[in-house]
């Protein structure tokens, strides 16, 4: 099994290039991140990745694998083409071989307010929905901030700083979405301009990469809907 | 800065969609049109301009194509110039041949009436 891997050590290297790796008879079922960590295991020590859950539930192991983005745990070797080509997720400064530096993407995470918003006084037990409020919160609130989904994205690429990205935004919509929360129009306001939003052009890359078959490009739009009602 | 984005950010979004719909509606009138048309040529292509609905109606597709066309180019722009200096002058230019040609099909539709 042949491998194409970025490496890239800002100590010793002046700058990235493709390592190839040959893996003898991989086992049956086998996921891409077990075949890295063989690699890692029995070739080169050196070889650095993240991961950690190994089940697709922490989101740290997002790569770029052969071209698209996805989470190395829960790709199955057998599903892709050879040499398999792996990079680091694209759009973020690499740390080192197939980490990024996450920062750009944790600051935009942070510019939605990824938590509730209350201004009455707290009731002494917890807030209640009901079980069609709570439906409106599936397919948003499972994201686990893998990163697959912002940095498959142009428009991220072209303007991290300035455009939130899908997984941001999905976010964002998370908590417009939630019927507990008192500051849907804050956020929505937040939300306006021609960059935080409305960079999305709804190619949806974002859609297609999503490890857990979530749809920010839906998010965007739903945004989007209710702009255009507050405003009408 | 901001006042050089024209639009802002919901209010292009909204215009470029809406003007996409009436673009598309107006195509297909023309095609209906022509495709409907006996004799063509120029006193007739005259008396159908002329028509007060048509007047209106290619009046409102040459301002939906300016502005749907100034809101793609502008988002074109934000996407990839990132230097204000190149911005500043990609948007001027782009906004200069919006306005000329909009002033030379007012040019053109008023002459039409006037005739």
């Amino acid at each position: 099994m042949k491998f194409r891997i970025y490496r890239y050590n800002p100590d010793a290297d002046k700058k990235p290039y493709m390592q190839d790796f040959e893996l003898a008879d991989p086992e049956p079922g086998m996921m891409l991140l077990a075949a890295l960590l063989k690699i890692k295991d029995t070739i080169d020590e050196s070889l650095s990745f993240r991961r950690s859950c190994g089940e697709g539930v922490c989101g740290s192991d997002g790569m770029n694998i052969n071209g698209i983005n996805g989470l190395a745990c829960v790709t199955p070797l057998a599903s892709l083409k050879q040499p398999i080509e792996i990079r680091p997720l694209p759009g973020l400064p690499v740390v080192r071989d197939l980490i990024v530096d996450m920062d750009q993407f944790w600051q935009n995470y942070r510019d939605v307010k990824p938590y509730l918003i209350v201004n009455d006084p707290m009731p002494e037990v917890e807030l209640p929905q009901t079980p069609q409020q709570r439906e409106q919160l599936d397919g948003l609130y499972e994201c686990i901030l893998c990163a697959c989904c912002s940095t498959q994205c142009p428009s991220f690429w072209w303007n991290p700083d300035k455009y939130l990205g899908p997984a941001a935004l999905l976010q964002a919509s998370r908590f417009i979405e939630d019927s507990r929360d008192q500051a849907t129009e804050e956020r929505l306001a937040a939300l306006e301009g021609p960059f935080k939003l409305f960079r999305c052009h709804s190619i949806m890359n974002c859609v297609q990469v999503c490890p857990k078959g979530l749809n920010p490009t839906r998010a965007i739009n739903n945004i989007k809907k209710m702009m255009v009602k507050r405003s009408l | 800065m901001s006042s050089v984005y024209v639009l802002h950010g919901l209010r292009p979004w909204l215009i470029q969609r809406i003007s996409a719909v009436y673009m598309a509606l107006f195509v297909v009138y023309i095609v209906v049109t022509l495709a409907m048309a006996g004799d063509t040529g120029y006193q007739q292509w005259h008396d159908w301009l002329f028509h007060p609905v048509n007047v209106v109606a290619v009046g409102l597709f040459v301002i939906a194509l300016l502005l749907h066309a100034w809101i793609g180019m502008r988002d074109i722009i934000l996407d990839y110039v990132h230097n204000t200096l190149l911005r500043m002058v990609a948007f001027t230019l782009v906004i200069v041949v919006l306005i000329s040609s909009g002033l030379w099909s007012a040019k053109l539709l008023l002459l039409s009436v006037a005739m």
